[in-house]
Order: structure tokens, then C-alpha cells, then sequence
């Protein structure tokens, strides 16, 4: 009885703060996502929506185009990093020489606060300015204007997002990469086993955990990106770079829509929950059941 | 120097000196004497005005006061962000807050602001001999009440003005090539043909020569709302569609099937006008917001354009910032036929009076110390050499001091326009509901300036989106 009532109390200052600062912010956004509160409304005060914000984001080309955007970002980016990361693990576990002057210099873009980064490309990218549009149209005639062109500012987020975020996925492989034990490497090689079949079979059998982190960190985060865009584009040109974190940020800040803001947020929230379940369970859940046969 | 001169003009001196200096300061520091070490805190867009208030008045306040003044000078988006936040949640940290000229309406309705005329009326110790709001400009109404008392100290106000490379205007070269072109001499454009044909012939001027020059300014960016900004407040007033085409006498109708304007033939065609002015603008014009047409201009990168006159005087006059000191050219901007005359009867405007004043939010912790702060920066003593530097002008009898007329020289008269001119610009329309129409709107008026839509379908969008906002904050019924 004792032991259990020390226990609670060595857990009170996390349950606390759990509370605090998790659980009842969501209970605060569920609640507020069922009424129209906007502050500069004609009516200021909150009254009760019921299903409306819902039902209206069903309907907001906005909210849709964004959610869209954000998902082919969030693909784009995500699966850009795994391979670019996969290939410079392997590349870090190899020997050459200022090998960890290199994998320092790698890790450098994760130690950038992204308002930061989303700034540094800004400089980069701004006409009349920055190198990028300077060179592409010195050295190739290429017109770089992320300012008008919706193709190449959504490809310069995709980038820059690979350029700030492939080194976390880097690390995170390489340590799986040198944890791995050496015999099922010998074996295959003793089964006459080529390269292609060695990492199909054993390297990636292997790394999937890893790499399944490593997707679900960085797929939330692509969901929730805000910063490094907004500092590059503010979200244009015209929505091509309006990702759902930006939209609801302006929904629920310039725009003081706190009801259809809160609505919009748990929707997202969903959405990417369900996106991670759909993905757990195509990729190791069904394996798992497969198992006792 | 006979004893007795000297003994008199000791006198004389002495007297001046108790009459008129240690009068001054001893209202400070005596004001002060309660208040020192309090720190006040504020927060404002960084302007020429608001980094004047942050590097000179504020210090001198401290040294008269011995009150701390915290100046936070951020971005336009910042500062609304962080000002709103604070005074929504009556947090308290911002003892004074900028409001711009188009926010007040907003500030007002939700009671966010304290009354000066009453806090000073009430706390007559806090009173400086030297503040006297008859001294403001009308542009003062703006931050009134329904009563008629101030709640805001107006701390920047000027026109966004028709800038011009005086020097490319004069050129005899330029002059001969334009009239064997155009067959007609070349001069500031009075109407949006004569703009137009002036764009097109520089920034082919540019590319003949070989050098960096368009022929206009343009406040295009694509995620920001200062594009969205320009074509309300500046563009489409200048082809006689006024208070971004909403009619708040008839049910805030945007939509011309409604009575509104926003869509309407004239709005189109400004809009219109707007977009084609893109093909002679520099490339950084899609990403440029007020500050960065400000600097596209300063540049020398642009032969005409419309910029905010809180910049004219650094682009006029600092060499250390500006390539086109001694060239610039101030001209009222290019309207329709018919437009000037509505101005000039009041009916109509052809431009933006743009400006912010200084409140105090009834979060703040100290009011009294803010009050002091505020009547500081109104004193009549400190305002020639705030608009020398930062182009604004609040007070009447700022426009006649010898610093200013000198100023108003190197600008071109600048200063002389908006005093002479100032009448024929209006500011934002009385509307409570400026950020949340704009965030409405400006998503669809981004995509006419990348050509996702045209700006008839784009006008069109955004009158029927207007509406539906509209009704759904509650104020179309």
C-alpha cells in the first residue's frame, strides 16, 4: 500500500504536466470545435455550432486544397529523405578519409531552428538577390521565380525539407545499420545471395523498424509544418504552398475563427493518426498476423 | 563688457532659464519622480517612425524620466499577432500597443483601448504642459471614439505617393526616345493609359541598355497580404471603386447582383491594369510587400511607382541606404477619368492615408507611465526631426518648422503634397472586420497574380466569398 502510494507521487509531477499541457488543451479544442466563436464577429460571444464547423470543412475548398498539398508534400519529402538517408548511412558506414568531418557537417541542418532554415533559403531563393535565381538563369537561361511559379515553390519546400530533415533519418538508419549483427550477412553471402537479394532480404527485413520510425516522426512533422514555409513563401504562390498547419494557423490567428480553427485542428489530428495506423498496419501488422503460419 | 551689461544679460539668461527649460524638464522627471524604474513595454511594425520612437525618443523619455521603455519593432504580421493576443487574453504585457489607422475600428468594438482624453482628463498630475490634441492633424479623428475622445496618439501618418526617377523624366535622351515613340512628352502619368505606356517604354529602355530598370513598381507578393493591400487601398480607389468595393450602407453588399462593387466593370479593369503592370515590373515584385517596393525603388530597379510615403524621405535623402538620392519625383498617382474630381468633392479618394497611432490597452500595468510616454512623443518639440526621418507628420505645426521646409526641398515636396494634397486620400473604411475579410479573400487574390485565375473569375470569387464571410461573422443579414 505504501510502496504504491510513494509510486503515485513519483508520477503526480508527470501525470500533471501531461494534464496540463496535453490532455486538457484537447478537451479545451474538442469543446470550443463544436461552437461559432469569433471575436471580431458581430457577435462575439460563443454559440453553440453543434456539427456545423464539421460539416463545413467538408465543403472548404481551402481546408481540401490544403490538406492535399500537405500530403503530397508530406509523401514528396518523406520519401525523398528515407532513400537519401538509407544511401548516406550505408555511405557512413563505410571508410574514407574526413569521414567525420563529413558526417558532422551532415548533421549541421538538424541543429537550425527551422524559422531559421526557412529564412537562409528565403535569402537563397529571393529575386534580384539570392544565388539560386542567379545562377539557374546565368548558367541554364532558367527562370527560378518561386514568387509566381506554383511548380518550383512547391518543389523548393520539398527540398529544403529533405536539405533540414534527411540527416535525423540518416542517423537514425546508420545506427541501425551498425547494430545489425554480422551472421545473417555471411549466411546469405554463403547462400550465393547478390547485392539486389541481400538487401531485400535481410538488410531491409532488418531496417524496418528503423525506418518505420523514422517515417512516423517524420510524416507527423510534415503534417504540422508551419515555420520553415511560412518563412519561404508565407504559403504562395496563391495556395500552392498553403500546407494545413499554415491554414489553420490562419484561420485561428489573423482570422480569429477559433470555432472552425479548433475543428480543423482535430480533423488534421485524425487524419494523421489514421494515416500512421493505415501504415503500421500495411507494413508490420500484417506481417505479424501472417507469423503463426 | 561693463559689470552692469554683464549683470543683466546673467539675468536675462537666468530668467529664460528658469522660465522656459527647467519648466519642461521638471514636468518629466517631477511626472517621473513616481514612476522611475518602471519599465514599459511596447510594440510596433518596424517603420522609419517606429525605429525613430525605439532609437531616439524613447531613450530621451528614459533620461527625462527615468522610466525603462521595452520597444519591440517587428513585423507587420507580429505585431498584429502579438498585439491582439495580448489584449484578448488580458495578459498585460504591452502597456502600448501601435494601432494602424485600418485596425482601430476593430480595437474600438472590442473595448480593447483605454480612453486618453479621460485617463489624462482624470489624472490631471500626468498632464504635459507641452501635449495639446488640438495640435493633431485631422488624421487624429481616425483613433476617436463616438464621443469624440482620442484613444490613440497618432505616431506616423502619410500618403503612399506616385514616386518618379526625376533624373529619367529630365534625361534629353529619354525625352527624344519617348516622344519620337510615343508622340507626346514624357511626363508623370495622369492616367493609367499614360502610366502604362510609361512602364512599357523604361523597362524596354532597360533591356536596350543593358541595365536593371523596370518600368514600375509593383506590391505583388503572393503570400502576403500587402498585394491584396495595394489594389484595395491604392489601385482600385483610382478607378472609382471605393471601401474595396463593399457598400456597408446597403447590407455590406459586395457582389454587383447585390449593390456592391467588387466585382464590378471597374474593379475588373483595375485589377486588370494591376496584373499587366507584372510584365514591367522587376522579378522580385512577386515577392515584394511594402518594405521591399520601398527597396526595389531605392534600388533604382524601377522608373515609377507607388510607395508609401514613410519611406520617401530615406529614398530621397540617404545616401547610405539609397542609389537615387537627389533623382526622386513626387507626383499624386494616376486616375480615371472622373475620380479626381470625386476626391476633390469629398466623395471619392484617389489613394491611401496611411498611419498608426500609439494606444494604451486596458491590459496594461501602467497606465500612467504609458500616458507620460504617449504625451512624450506628441510634445511639438520632438517632431521636426521624427519627420525629417521617418517622413511623417502629426502635428500642424510640424509642417512649417525650418528642418521639415529643408527636407521637403530634398524631396521634392513631398511633405507640401500631403499638406496641400493630403485631402484627396482617405483611409481604410470603418470596417471591424479588416483581417477577417482579408484572410478571406486574399488566398483568391494571390492565385490572379500567379494566372490561376483571371481577374474577372478572381473578382467574381471574391465578391461571393466577401458575402458569405459576411453574413457568416454576422454583420450581412
Amino acid at each position: 500500500m505504501r510502496s504504491q502510494t510513494v509510486g503515485w507521487l513519483f508520477l503526480a509531477p508527470t501525470l500533471l504536466i501531461l494534464f496540463v499541457f496535453g490532455v486538457w488543451p484537447f478537451v479545451y479544442v474538442t469543446v470550443i470545435s463544436f461552437f461559432h466563436w469569433n471575436s471580431f464577429a458581430a457577435d462575439p460571444t460563443m454559440r453553440f455550432a453543434g456539427l456545423d464547423n464539421y460539416r463545413e470543412l467538408m465543403f472548404d475548398k481551402g481546408f481540401l486544397m490544403a490538406l492535399w498539398n500537405t500530403l503530397k508534400f508530406g509523401v514528396f519529402a518523406v520519401v525523398s529523405q528515407v532513400i537519401l538517408g538509407y544511401l548516406l548511412a550505408q555511405l557512413f558506414m563505410k571508410n574514407f578519409p574526413f569521414k567525420g568531418f563529413f558526417r558532422t557537417v551532415h548533421t549541421l541542418p538538424l541543429m537550425i531552428a527551422p524559422v531559421a532554415v526557412g529564412a537562409t533559403w528565403r535569402l537563397m531563393t529571393v529575386p534580384g538577390l539570392g544565388p539560386i535565381p542567379y545562377y539557374l538563369d546565368k548558367w541554364f537561361g532558367y527562370e527560378f521565380l518561386i514568387s509566381r511559379y506554383v511548380g518550383q515553390a512547391f518543389m523548393t519546400t520539398v527540398i529544403m525539407d529533405i536539405w533540414h530533415w534527411t540527416p535525423l533519418v540518416t542517423l537514425t538508419l546508420l545506427a541501425a545499420l551498425s547494430s545489425m549483427p554480422k551472421e545473417p550477412f555471411e549466411q546469405a553471402q554463403i547462400d550465393g545471395a547478390n547485392r539486389v537479394q541481400t538487401f531485400w532480404y535481410v538488410t531491409l527485413p532488418m531496417l524496418k523498424p528503423a525506418i518505420l520510425s523514422a517515417v512516423f516522426i517524420r510524416l507527423m512533422d510534415a503534417m504540422r509544418t508551419v515555420d520553415e514555409v511560412w518563412m519561404l513563401t508565407g504559403g504562395g504562390p496563391g495556395s500552392a504552398t498553403r500546407y494545413i498547419g499554415l491554414y489553420i494557423w490562419r484561420v485561428v490567428f489573423p482570422k480569429t475563427d477559433y470555432g472552425y480553427g479548433s475543428a480543423m485542428s482535430l480533423i488534421t489530428l485524425y487524419l494523421t493518426i489514421v494515416m500512421c495506423w493505415l501504415l503500421y498496419a500495411g507494413l508490420v501488422a500484417r506481417r505479424d498476423l501472417k507469423r503463426p503460419e | 563688457m561693463s559689470g552692469l551689461k554683464r549683470m543683466m544679460l546673467g539675468a536675462i539668461a537666468a530668467g529664460l532659464m528658469a522660465g522656459v527649460a527647467p519648466a519642461k524638464a521638471d514636468f518629466w522627471s517631477d511626472a517621473g519622480k513616481d514612476l522611475a524604474g518602471v519599465t514599459i513595454r511596447g510594440v510596433s511594425e518596424s517603420t522609419p517612425p517606429s525605429n525613430y520612437v525605439k532609437d531616439v525618443l524613447a531613450p530621451a523619455f528614459t533620461k527625462a524620466t527615468g522610466i525603462n521603455v521595452e520597444f519591440e519593432a517587428t513585423s507587420w504580421d507580429q505585431m498584429y499577432d502579438k498585439a491582439i493576443k495580448d489584449m484578448e487574453a488580458n495578459t498585460g504585457i504591452y502597456d502600448f500597443v501601435y494601432i494602424e489607422q485600418d485596425a482601430v475600428y476593430g480595437y474600438l468594438g472590442r473595448d480593447f483601448l483605454v480612453d486618453l482624453t479621460k485617463f489624462i482628463a482624470e489624472n490631471p498630475k500626468l498632464k504635459a504642459p507641452d501635449y495639446d490634441p488640438a495640435n493633431f492633424t485631422t488624421f487624429a479623428n481616425y483613433f476617436k471614439g463616438k464621443d469624440g475622445d482620442l484613444f490613440g496618439v497618432p505616431m506616423e501618418a502619410f500618403i503612399k505617393v506616385y514616386l518618379y526617377r526625376k533624373d529619367l523624366f529630365s534625361d534629353p535622351e529619354v525625352l527624344a526616345a519617348f516622344k519620337a515613340k510615343y508622340n507626346r512628352d514624357l511626363a508623370p502619368a495622369k492616367t493609367h493609359a499614360e502610366y502604362t505606356e510609361i512602364a512599357d517604354f523604361f523597362t524596354q529602355w532597360g533591356k536596350d541598355k543593358g541595365i536593371e530598370l523596370w518600368g514600375s513598381t509593383v506590391q505583388a507578393n503572393t503570400g502576403h497580404p500587402s498585394s491584396w493591400y495595394e489594389y484595395v487601398e491604392s489601385v482600385a480607389p483610382t478607378f472609382g471603386v471605393y471601401n474595396w468595393g463593399i457598400d456597408a450602407s446597403n447590407n455590406y453588399a459586395a457582389t454587383v447582383e447585390h449593390g456592391g462593387k467588387m466585382n464590378s466593370p471597374e474593379a475588373k479593369a483595375a485589377l486588370q491594369f494591376w496584373l499587366d503592370l507584372l510584365k514591367n515590373a522587376p522579378p522580385e515584385s512577386t515577392a515584394s510587400t511594402w518594405d521591399e517596393v520601398a527597396a526595389t525603388f531605392g534600388a533604382g530597379r524601377a522608373a515609377q511607382g507607388l510607395v508609401y510615403g514613410e519611406n520617401a524621405a530615406w529614398i530621397a535623402t540617404d545616401e547610405t541606404k539609397s542609389k537615387v538620392v537627389g533623382k526622386v519625383g513626387v507626383a499624386l498617382p494616376p486616375v480615371e477619368a472622373g475620380v479626381m474630381e470625386a476626391a476633390e468633392a469629398g466623395t471619392g479618394y484617389i489613394g491611401y492615408y496611411d498611419g498608426g497611432a500609439f494606444g494604451i490597452p486596458h491590459s496594461s500595468k501602467n497606465k500612467a507611465a504609458a500616458a507620460l510616454f504617449l504625451q512624450y512623443i506628441a510634445q511639438p518639440s520632438v517632431q521636426a526631426d521624427w519627420a525629417v526621418a521617418g517622413s511623417r507628420i502629426t502635428l500642424q505645426g510640424t509642417y512649417d518648422d525650418p528642418k521639415v521646409v529643408a527636407q521637403d526641398a530634398k524631396t521634392d515636396g513631398y511633405y507640401t503634397l500631403m499638406r496641400d494634397q493630403g485631402k484627396l486620400f482617405a483611409g481604410a473604411p470603418p470596417y471591424p472586420f479588416h483581417n477577417q475579410l482579408r484572410e478571406t479573400v486574399a488566398p483568391i487574390f494571390y492565385q490572379a497574380i500567379t494566372g490561376e485565375l483571371s481577374a474577372s473569375d478572381a473578382l467574381d470569387q471574391m465578391a461571393t466569398a466577401s458575402e458569405a464571410e459576411l453574413t457568416k461573422l454576422g454583420y450581412r443579414k
